[in-house]
């Protein structure tokens, strides 16, 4: 069905041991041929289905990039149902790139995120909802997100939207029993008690969409980005968050002259955690261009931790950054080196920022960056995040059919209180219904005739 | 030699599918032949002597406006009109009708009398055969010896194939009220390879009236004012009869426990699926134990006899228990049981075979309408008669098949869920079916179909003229609405203003004035002299423009619907071709072979996932 040969990282970045990189399409051989060699050098002729193979892959320019593990699986045995070559190097992320470039130099082309699921659900490999949960499973990186899309998998939404769709129905069905059986003794429909249901239910979808926006944080992993002056401890402080010697860190002002960018994993949250070049006016150009990228993740940010050395005191180029960010981004102001004789403290902030979240840490110490990741997952998701409420909701698609029912109960509530006809106020509440079906699969239709008829009885 | 005639159409059974068949043949301009196995029977109702109510009446309304007949005969013969759900909304607002079943068959025979077109006769079927290579190609033989031809057969056999009466344990080969059932025709018809599914439905007892104490009932009088059905007749309200009400109670519930051993679709006797709209009263008792009682309608069946139906209490208990506990329910106690209540399993044709234009797939020419196809009720039987007949006309034309959509008909919606729904139980029309409900209103109803019915050559030149003016004056109205401008300090206005208390700034019309929930039509028309009378063309016009919001959702509904309608689905496809299937899906998608994306949409076990699998099949093989 697809021409296109695709080419990208199986496994998830910053993850070290072994990389997988997955190539899928009617050219996967040929491409195989190109980029891998036997140990020996010689060329690879056969492509048995299956079977664990060793190679050596090759770069465009003929150099062994990499000693790797390869499989063949010959369509339509395979994930996407194409031919599939998967190369297994060893997991750096420089090496893996290599290794893509090599694919790609040889005509494979990058392919888009989730294109592989998407191909193997229009192979019919597998079915439209295993392709949603498989498409958050590899995104989630941590473990609430794994969880999160285990749930929507085994169907711990659908049961709690069965719940809802229940007391909608409950409704509905009264509504339609007395609408198409007149003549039928049906209870005559007390519109503030089903005011009161259809608001409730609306309130329970409303906080599962809420809901589903710090799902998506979940599955994308939020932006948390590290910025302030040269030299007061961002490096040191991305590298504590990470667990790693990720960034470099010396006492030179200015170390820092490109970002990093790591995705970390804050106490089960993922969390792409930005360290920036130290903002100065600089006349070296190379530090300039560190500088301009830094106030692009500032941007791009849902999470500003401004940092400040509280060794050093606060400096006006200091207060000028808070005032800039404050009102535009969620922020933190964090006092570093409290190991060291302080010079600023939270009570010798001035007035004007006595609204904002301060917390005073040690990168070098490692004190108070507990609480720095708890209060960093609090302010994203929430305090009862992952505990408290019953099911997540990760799907985008899921989110929108949320709202959408959330808006039609909203007329139905409207039309209750202003005396709408009954035959009226059925078009919102089965378009809600609908909007839900979408996420559950059920069809309104068949539901209404069966809460009509074992709930009342009608016909003579 | 056996003698031959030939016709161009065969309508086998004469009862309100049947006849409704032969009309629209007849009036499309084919030799129509209606056969009945009892000519006494035309037209006879069975179950209870009342026509339309909510869905039901829409059908009504929808057939007349094609230019059939039920609503034409259901006027002229009714014996009490009432108007249902006045206060519930446009959409629901329905005319229910109680006949004169005597009269009403009369009528209806004396209108297939006069038309030039259509031979009856009576005779049972003991041979049919697909004759080959003839332009007639279904050949019938009666039990005669006469043998009849033609190139359209359209079987409305309502229950009688291979009808089976049960009463108590008491168990007998019989049509519907003590009627001749049709043995040999459901033979034939298995050994051409027709399908057939086991239904049930049932009937009350029929009571003497004067053994009745009607000062223990309530009287349910017609209406001051009463509205008729037919868009086409003068409508002349006839003498209202009353109904009556009373009620069951717990004496009645625990004759009727005691006794289900002896009720066969408790016992085990009956293994035909009965239905859940109309529920026999041991059916109730059993699913709703804590209901204290139930409602029973003492109804009349007709100004000549003195025999009343009892609604609310279909039975198929032993004739002496039904009467037992009949006899506990106030007005009752003395009650002469005319004829029993009974259960009657029948064979219904598998409706997979069906096209939504009610042919057999696998049969050209041979179509099926009524309860046959598992329907039950005069209106869907109605309904089904007259789209069998326009389409078995376009057949015989080499024309493309009348199809009302769901966004158009009631008709459109039975016909639709007749062949996706997999029915297991017999199909009574709800307005809850109608996902369009609101643009599908009574009162609209010519002006949804009439177009089609004068198109077929159902409805005649001056009916349409009638038609023609019609919507010019509801044009009319809306224009005078659109123009007129409400000035609040007319005369005219400040009468408004007094009643509605709507104080308004900037000028607006009339029009924009009645979207006003405060507004009514009635109450304009009452102080602008330049409005007609409030009556049904009126509210056309009101619906529409208080509406308009919810109509153009629904429009837009209809958009969407009607871009899956277009994507037809070849005739033989292979849906082991798609992968991804769910296999329940290709399953239900084979068996029924819908002819749109649509259709196959609406079958029950196909999701969406399916339908994404589907669409992007056919799309892939469109481009191949
Ligand atoms: N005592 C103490 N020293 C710290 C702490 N955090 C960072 N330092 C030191 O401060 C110096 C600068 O640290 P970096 O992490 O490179 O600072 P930076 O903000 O990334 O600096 P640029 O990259 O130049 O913008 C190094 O010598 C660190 O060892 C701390 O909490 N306590
Ligand atoms: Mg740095």
């Amino acid at each position: 069905m697809f021409e296109e040969t695709i080419v990208a990282v199986a496994t998830p970045p910053g993850e070290g041991g072994i990389g997988v990189i997955r190539i899928s399409g009617p050219q996967a051989q040929a491409i195989g041929e190109r980029i891998l060699r036997h140990p020996s050098g010689k060329a690879i002729t056969t492509w048995p289905e299956r079977k664990v193979r060793l190679g050596v892959v090759l770069s465009s320019e003929q150099k062994i990039i990499d000693e790797a593990i390869f499989f063949f699986f010959r369509a339509p045995r395979s994930y996407t149902g194409e031919d599939v070559l998967e190369i297994q190097g060893h997991g750096g992320q420089k090496n893996l790139e290599l290794i893509l470039s090599a694919a790609m130099a040889a005509g494979a082309r990058p392919a888009e995120p989730g294109e592989f699921t998407k191909r193997a659900f229009l192979n019919g490999r597998i079915d439209l909802a295993q392709a949603e949960a498989v498409i958050d499973l590899i995104t989630a990186q941590t473990d609430l997100a794994h969880q999160a899309a285990q749930e929507q998998l085994s169907g711990r939404l659908s049961t709690y939207l069965r719940q809802c769709e229940e007391r909608l129905l409950a409704v509905l069905a009264q509504i339609e029993a007395a609408l198409d059986y007149p003549e039928d003794e049906i209870p005559d429909l007390d519109r503030e008690e089903a005011g009161r249901t259809i608001h409730d239910v609306a309130e329970d979808l409303r906080t599962l969409a809420v809901q589903a926006e710090k799902g998506r944080i979940l599955r994308e992993a939020a932006t948390v980005v590290l910025a302030g002056k040269p030299n007061v401890g961002k490096s040191s402080l991305l590298n504590r968050l990470l667990g790693e010697e990720r960034a470099i860190v010396t006492p030179i002002p200015g170390t820092t002259r490109d970002f990093v960018a790591e995705i970390s994993n804050l106490q089960g949250l993922p969390v792409r955690l930005v360290d920036t070049a130290g903002l100065r006016e600089t006349s070296d150009p190379l530090e300039q261009e560190g500088v301009r990228r830094a106030w692009r993740w500032v941007e791009r940010a849902e999470l500003i931790l401004v940092v400040l050395d509280a060794a050093a005191g606060l400096s006006a180029e200091e207060e000028r950054l808070i005032e800039d960010v404050r009102g535009k981004k969620r922020m933190f102001i964090i006092l570093n080196k409290s190991d060291l004789p302080p010079r600023l403290t939270v009570a010798g902030l001035p007035e004007k920022f006595s609204g904002l979240p301060v917390l005073t840490v040690s990168a070098f110490s490692g004190e108070g960056l507990e609480d720095l990741e708890t209060k960093i997952r609090e302010e994203l998701v929430g305090k009862d995040f992952g505990r408290g409420h019953p099911v997540i909701v990760t799907s985008l698609r899921h989110k929108e059919a949320l709202e959408r029912a959330v808006r039609y109960l909203q007329n139905v509530t409207a039309g209750l209180r202003d005396g709408l006809s009954e035959d009226l106020l059925t078009i919102d509440l089965r378009a809600a219904l609908e909007a839900l079906g979408e996420i559950t699969g059920r069809t309104v239709s068949d539901e209404v005739i069966n809460a009509i008829f074992s709930r009342f009885c009608v016909g003579k | 030699m056996a003698q031959t005639k030939t016709y161009d159409v065969i309508v086998v059974g004469a009862g309100h599918a049947g006849c409704e068949a032969a009309y629209a043949t007849a009036k499309m301009g084919f030799r129509t032949l209606l056969l009945t196995l009892n000519f006494s029977n035309i037209a006879f109702m069975p179950c209870n002597p009342s026509v339309g109510g909510p869905g039901k009446g829409h059908l009504v309304r929808e057939v007349d406006a094609l230019g059939g007949l039920i609503g034409r005969v259901t006027d002229l013969t009714h014996l009490q009109m009432r108007s249902l759900n006045t206060q519930k909304g446009p959409a629901v607002r329905a005319l229910r009708a109680q006949v004169d079943k005597r009269r009403y068959q009369e009528i209806m025979l004396s209108i297939m009398e006069k038309e030039p077109l259509i031979s009856l006769r009576q005779g049972e079927i003991v041979d049919l055969q697909q004759s080959k290579g003839t332009a007639a190609s279904w050949r019938l033989q009666l039990s005669t010896g006469i043998i009849l031809e033609a190139p359209v057969v359209i079987l409305a056999a309502g229950t009688f194939l291979r009808g089976t009466v049960h009463i108590g344990l008491t168990t007998f080969p019989s049509g519907p009220q003590g009627q001749h059932p049709s043995i040999s025709l459901p033979e034939k018809l298995a050994e051409m390879g027709v399908r057939f599914r086991r239904f049930k439905t049932g009937t009350s007892a029929r009571l003497r009236r004067r053994s009745l104490n009607f000062e223990a009932m309530k009287e349910q009088p017609g209406e001051e004012t009463p509205h008729g059905f037919s868009f086409w007749i003068p409508w002349k309200p006839r003498l209202q009869a009353s109904c009556w009400l009373t009620y069951t109670n717990e004496r009645t519930h625990e004759i009727i426990r005691k006794n289900l051993h002896l009720a066969p679709m408790y016992c085990g006797a009956i293994k035909g699926v009965g239905t859940r709209y109309c529920p026999a009263i041991e059916g109730k008792v059993v699913n709703f134990p804590d209901r204290p009682r139930h409602q029973v309608f003492i109804e009349p069946e007709s100004a000549g006899t003195d025999e009343v139906y009892v609604a609310g209490l279909s039975s198929s208990l032993p004739e002496e228990i039904q009467e037992e506990f009949i006899r506990t329910v106030p007005g009752l106690e003395k009650a002469e049981i005319v004829r029993p209540g009974y259960a009657i399993e029948y064979d219904v044709v598998a409706a997979e075979q069906l096209t939504p234009y009610l042919q057999l797939k696998e049969f050209p020419g041979f179509f099926c309408a009524g309860q046959i196809n598992g329907t039950s009720g005069y209106e869907e039987a109605a309904a089904q008669g007259i789209m069998a007949g326009i389409n078995a006309g376009l057949y015989l034309k080499g024309k493309k098949p009348f199809l009302p959509r769901r966004d158009e008909a009631y008709i459109g919606v039975l016909l639709d869920d007749l062949i996706t729904k997999e029915l297991d139980e017999p199909y009574r029309i709800m307005t809850s079916f109608a996902e369009f409900r609101l643009s599908l209103r009574q009162e609209n109803a010519d002006l949804r179909l009439a177009e089609y019915g004068y198109r077929y050559g159902l409805l005649s030149e001056a009916e349409y003229e009638h038609f023609l003016a019609k919507k010019e004056r509801i044009q009319q109205i809306q224009t005078t609405l659109e123009k007129t401008a409400f000035d609040p300090r007319s005369a005219a206005g400040r009468k408004v203003t007094e009643q509605t208390g709507i104080t308004l700034q900037q000028r607006i019309s009339l029009a924009e004035l009645l979207q006003k929930p405060e507004v009514s039509y009635k109450m304009l028309q009452e102080v602008y002299a330049e409005l007609p009378p409030a009556n049904d063309e009126a509210r056309v016009v009101e619906n529409q423009i208080k509406y308009q919001g919810y109509l153009a959702r629904e429009a837009k509904m209809a958009e969407r619907l009607r871009k899956m309608e277009e994507k037809q689905i070849p005739p033989g496809f292979d849906y082991n071709e798609v992968p991804n299937l769910s296999t329940a899906a290709r399953e239900k998608l084979t068996r029924i072979a819908p002819l749109t994306l649509g259709q196959a949409g609406r079958i029950s076990g196909v999701g969406p996932a399916d339908l994404s699998a589907l669409l992007i099949w056919l799309e892939a093989r469109m481009k191949r």
